[in-house]
């Protein structure tokens, strides 16, 4: 392996298998965290990531080659080709988190915050934020929680086409470390919130903007200060403590001109909230149901300006 | 910001060590939490903040580096 790609994460995009995914890292000569992600056989898949991982490449990747299952192919098979085009630097490292960028034209966008797996408040805010007319719905995480609803919750936005990004509780989930007296969640629906973006681009009325959950992409192995977007996060979760520290919001102004964006939207916080800061929108999406009371965000621009709403529904 | 400080006369910059922190860094947002500094730039001298906001004159900044460092001295000296 070229020594500059130890530590990388990679993904793969497999072709005639099961899964649609290969996820992996590379530390030194060491193949790490393999993961195959959306289908196949659950536990053979486990099986074949628990052996490899942590193991020099050069013991197994001859093994892998040719191993045939379907269309002449096989997950050890697909792994084997994922390895090669790390080597021969045609497979590029994956970013540290995962960006999705919606190209639609924007106008008015519907804000959905903390679902927690609660399905019916989701199909209740659907019902209400479709009379608003909005472009898009995204949800700003989490749409899983200490819920038995969870997959039930996941078919319906996979149904709804609502743009959902990963919370904390859906990361840990698709990690399999949520907290254990969570209701258990079978692979392949936890593959589902391991491929959610974590962090979304859009541009509202030509005004740019990015949604992140919150600081657990910060955590993230490889995260850097220097990833796309590391600076809004590090403004906003680091120094003003998710905007609920004002004293410091001087210097937040100082740092806004650096800013790729116009519009920061986050939710760890469950508090709605909308901050304009050095020419900045900043918006913190609040949780979609408490106390009985459910409430989504709506999105729009005026003559330039954004504007942001808190809607309820009763 | 630092570069106000690295042009100070010869006889100061043997008093200190110059440290700056990238506001754009966790490290930075960290230490600047940890001085409670609210605006940039910020100065602190000796884990003081002292200046906020604004670059000091060079005479001003020198200054109040020679006092600190003479008060450390006179606070070592009666110490020992």
């Amino acid at each position: 392996m070229p020594e500059n790609l130890a530590g990388k994460r990679y993904i793969y995009k497999a072709r005639g298998v099961c899964p649609a995914e290969i996820h992996f890292r590379i530390d030194g000569d060491v193949l790490v965290d393999l993961r195959f992600v959306g289908g196949g056989c659950p536990g053979n898949s486990l099986l074949v990531s628990r052996l490899l991982s942590g193991r020099p490449i050069d013991e197994f990747q001859d093994v892998l080659q040719g191993i045939d299952c379907r269309e002449n192919t096989s997950c050890p098979d697909q792994l084997a080709l994922a390895l090669k085009a790390v080597n021969n630097q045609s497979l590029e490292p994956a970013d540290t988190f995962r960006i999705h960028e919606d190209r639609r034209k924007i106008g008015r966008a519907a804000l959905i915050g903390d679902l927690s797996g609660d399905g019916q408040a989701l199909e209740r805010l659907l019902n209400a934020t479709t009379a608003a007319a909005p472009d898009a719905v995204y949800c700003v995480g989490n749409i899983t929680g200490n819920s038995p609803q969870n997959k039930e919750m996941i078919r319906m936005i996979l149904k709804t086409g609502i743009l959902a990004l990963q919370g904390k509780a859906d990361w840990r989930y698709a990690q399999g470390t949520e907290p254990p007296d969570w209701p258990e969640m079978a692979s392949q629906t936890r593959d589902h919130l391991v491929r959610l973006p974590q962090v979304l681009r859009f541009d509202l009325a030509g005004k740019k903007a990015v949604a992140f959950y919150g600081d657990y992409i910060q955590q993230l192995t490889g995260y850097s200060d220097y990833d796309p977007y590391a600076l809004e996060m590090n403004m906003i979760c680091g120094l003003t403590d998710f905007m609920r520290d004002e004293a410091v919001f001087p210097a937040l102004e100082a740092m806004t001109p650096q800013f790729e964006v116009d519009l920061v939207l986050f939710g760890q916080t469950r508090q709605w909230g909308h901050w304009r800061v050095g020419g900045k929108n900043i918006i913190g999406v609040g949780p979609a149901s408490e106390g009985g009371r459910l409430s989504w965000g709506l999105l729009t621009s005026e003559n330039g300006d954004i504007r942001f709403n808190t809607m309820t529904v009763d | 910001m630092a570069e106000s400080v690295k042009v100070l006369p010869e006889d100061i910059q043997q008093l200190m060590d110059v440290y700056e922190w990238d506001m754009r860094t966790r490290e930075g947002v960290q230490r600047f939490r940890a001085l409670k500094a609210r605006s940039l730039p910020s100065v602190a001298l000796d884990g003081d903040l002292v200046y906020e906001s604004q670059i000091p004159m060079q005479e001003e900044i020198a200054e109040e580096i020679r006092l600190r460092y003479h008060q450390k001295n006179r606070d070592d000296d009666h110490a020992s």
